[in-house]
């Protein structure tokens, strides 16, 4: 949200020079909101300069030479570069709006030339109010959810946020788990679900789990089972829209050729893939394949006609997921059909 | 309108509590129900009372009865783990069961219940924010949260038996403030602090005020069942110890609950290490509940009360940002 995508509630009024209410208590209120806004203006400029903080801080510990090895200076020197890459609250799931703006640029770098993404209607995501995009999982890491939230970000003009649902090996894997959390991503249950929904918010899901984001290579494309319909309820009970989303050319950018579970289960991974360059390579094995990705967002398919008492259902909450997964697939297959190349699409 | 008596006066909560209300209804609606007498300075009626004696049930129908009370808070629960488990357990489970039998006996209207939102236990598998209906599932080894588990289960059968007597209980978040001294302050007081390397899990923490004022909304609608207190906003556990100035330490977690063990057998650590998994995963509770049914949403959000606890306890950190101690 830059400043300048925000306008002054009562510039024109101000301009026009006559003050329409006349009253003393109207030029109050007004000079107040102008206040309040002056106030938050400074506070974005100030947050914007968090980086130079932290370079200030260095350098007044530097110049104090030696004397300067003492706890308060490290704790100041930590504390001053953690916030210049992470802000001082939160959203109630944990999206940190400062760190996903420092991380972005290597999300952008992915989305425009790694893997140079071409989205294919946009338009079908809603502009405002609740959305649950579902979309096929695949990758071994969950790049693909990135990207989807890249896409919203970037190409659909409401420039909404999509919040993905991590599955639990994600979620709660150490390290990425934080990362996850900032980012803006919450860990997939239908609590969390519906109370995304709930506010209005757009979420993205993968409701193959595991079984999508970890199938082997040549098992690509082939949509693995719906869950149990869970993101069916989740849409039946909110009445948020469904927007199916169909994500090529992440198959390929770890392809699994084997599996070795037994590497993987005694440090809680469901599996351990093992691919052309991981774990030949060592730590270069993460690095993903560059091949040509395209994103297409299907017509939404409305849920509220249903009613929220449908999810209680079970027949109808499997043939809506069933009408789901055909969906995206014939949206893969259908693209598959027009690729001519995995790298160049 | 019968009095309101008040248990664990000598507490933090409780002391402030009584305060309050002395101050609200005046020094001969409430009753202080302690070992320890309430402030000298403080009006008050006071009944020095052991909830771990073996009659205390009939010493406090007694009392009950003799002061006409028709509401009991109840606040005297340990805010620290402690190494002499089978005291805490007398006073935390088999004191509340004493005290809601007598409170039943004696035809009391209204029983407040403390309670905290470590009962919910923090795990993986838990949402991102727990509802008043979550099933109560902390670490079983873990003493310190047990008995409060049991003291709470009491508290729910007697309300089912006694449909005449409301219980609520209000489970609190953290508390955090000027004046709060806890086992997690005194950790936060230190320069190094370990952390689990490879989490950072959303934590709460309540500002005082905010506890008061919910207890007294609960006070006056006497709703019965469970509810969550918390503060507007969690904040992650990394942000709450830079913004404290402090030197993180990442450690390794299957160490870190053996380090915890051994300094908490040896006498040195705050907390034994089954605690370590309020560190590592969510127990961040909802607060939807208190909203609509009492009206009471927190004013404050969990970096108010960090902010507010370090300008106490800090004064000169606090201020300070720009010198250099060199």
């Amino acid at each position: 949200m830059s400043p300048s995508a925000r306008v002054l509630p009562m510039r024109g009024r101000t301009r026009a020079g006559a003050p329409s209410g006349g009253s003393e208590e109207a030029l109050r209120d007004r000079l107040r909101a102008l206040e309040e806004e002056i106030a938050r203006l400074r506070g974005e400029a100030q947050a914007r300069t968090g980086g130079e903080g932290a370079l200030v801080a260095l350098a007044r510990v530097l110049q104090a030479g030696r004397g300067a090895a003492r706890w308060e200076n490290v704790a100041r020197l930590m504390g001053a570069f953690y916030f210049a890459r992470h802000s001082e609250e939160v959203d109630e799931f944990g999206f940190d709006p400062r760190f996903t703006e420092a991380v972005r640029p290597l999300f952008e770098f992915l989305y425009t030339v790694w893997w140079r993404v071409e989205t294919v209607g946009i338009e079908n995501v809603p502009g405002d109010g609740p959305g649950l995009v579902v979309a096929n999982h695949s990758g071994v890491l969950p790049w693909d959810g990135v990207m989807i939230n890249l896409a919203v970000r970037h190409e659909h003009p409401a420039r909404r946020e999509c919040r993905m649902l991590a599955l639990d090996m994600f979620a709660l894997l150490p390290f990425l788990a934080p990362l996850l959390a900032r980012t803006g991503a919450v860990r997939a249950s239908q609590e969390n679900g519906e109370r995304l929904l709930r506010k209005g918010e757009l979420v993205g899901v993968f409701p193959e789990g595991v079984k999508g984001v970890g199938k082997r290579y040549r098992h690509r494309y082939r949509l693995a089972r719906f869950g149990r319909g869970g993101f069916v309820r989740l849409a039946l009970r909110t009445g948020a829209p469904i927007v199916p989303c169909a994500v090529v050319g992440a198959e390929e950018i770890h392809p699994v050729v084997a599996k070795a579970d037994w590497v993987g289960r005694p440090l809680g991974l469901p599996y351990f893939p093992i691919t052309p360059t991981f774990p030949l390579l060592g730590p270069l094995g993460v690095v993903p394949l560059p091949s040509k990705w395209s994103l297409d967002f299907g017509d939404p398919m409305p849920m509220d006609v249903h009613g929220p008492e449908g999810a209680d259902d079970p027949i109808l909450v499997n043939r809506l997921s069933e009408q789901v997964r055909s969906t995206v697939q014939r949206m893969i297959d259908g693209r598959l059909a027009r690729r001519r190349s995995v790298w160049f699409g | 309108m019968g009095r309101i008596a008040v248990t664990g006066t000598a507490s933090f909560v409780g002391s402030r509590l009584l305060r309050r209300l002395v101050e609200a209804r005046g020094g001969d609606a409430v009753v202080a129900l302690d070992v320890a007498s309430p402030p000298a300075a403080l009006p008050v009626r006071h009944r020095a009372h052991d909830l771990t004696e073996p009659a205390s049930d009939q010493r406090l129908l007694d009392a009950f009865r003799e002061e006409d009370v028709d509401t009991v808070v109840h606040t005297a629960f340990f805010t620290n783990p402690r190494r002499d488990a089978a005291y805490s357990h007398e006073l935390e489970s088999i004191g509340t069961l004493g005290l809601l039998a007598a409170a039943a006996a004696a035809g009391v209207g209204h029983v407040l219940v403390r309670s905290f939102t470590f009962v919910y236990g923090a795990r993986g598998q838990n949402p991102n924010f727990l509802t008043e209906e979550r099933p109560l599932q902390p670490n079983p080894s873990l003493a310190w949260v047990r008995d409060k588990l049991e003291a709470e289960q009491h508290a729910a059968a007697f309300a089912r038996r006694y449909p005449s007597m409301k219980v609520t209980v209000l489970r609190f978040a953290p508390l955090l403030g000027p004046g709060v001294r806890t086992f997690y302050t005194r950790i936060l007081d230190r320069r190094v602090i370990p952390v689990l390397m490879g989490y950072d899990p959303l934590v709460q923490l309540l500002h005082p005020d905010d506890a008061l004022a919910a207890a007294e909304a609960v006070l006056e609608a006497a709703p019965g069942g469970a509810f969550n207190v918390v503060p507007s906003r969690p904040i992650p556990l990394a942000s709450a110890l830079h913004l404290a100035g402090k030197v993180p330490v990442p450690v390794p977690h299957p160490l870190a609950y053996v380090g915890a063990d051994l300094l908490w057998a040896s006498g040195l650590g705050e907390a034994p290490g089954a605690l370590v998994d309020y560190a590592r995963y969510l127990f961040v509770a909802d607060g939807e509940k208190a909203r609509r049914e009492l009206g009471f949403t927190a004013r404050r959000s969990s970096r108010d009360a960090l902010v507010a606890y370090l300008g106490y306890r800090h004064p000169a950190a606090a201020g300070r940002r720009e010198e250099v101690h060199a």
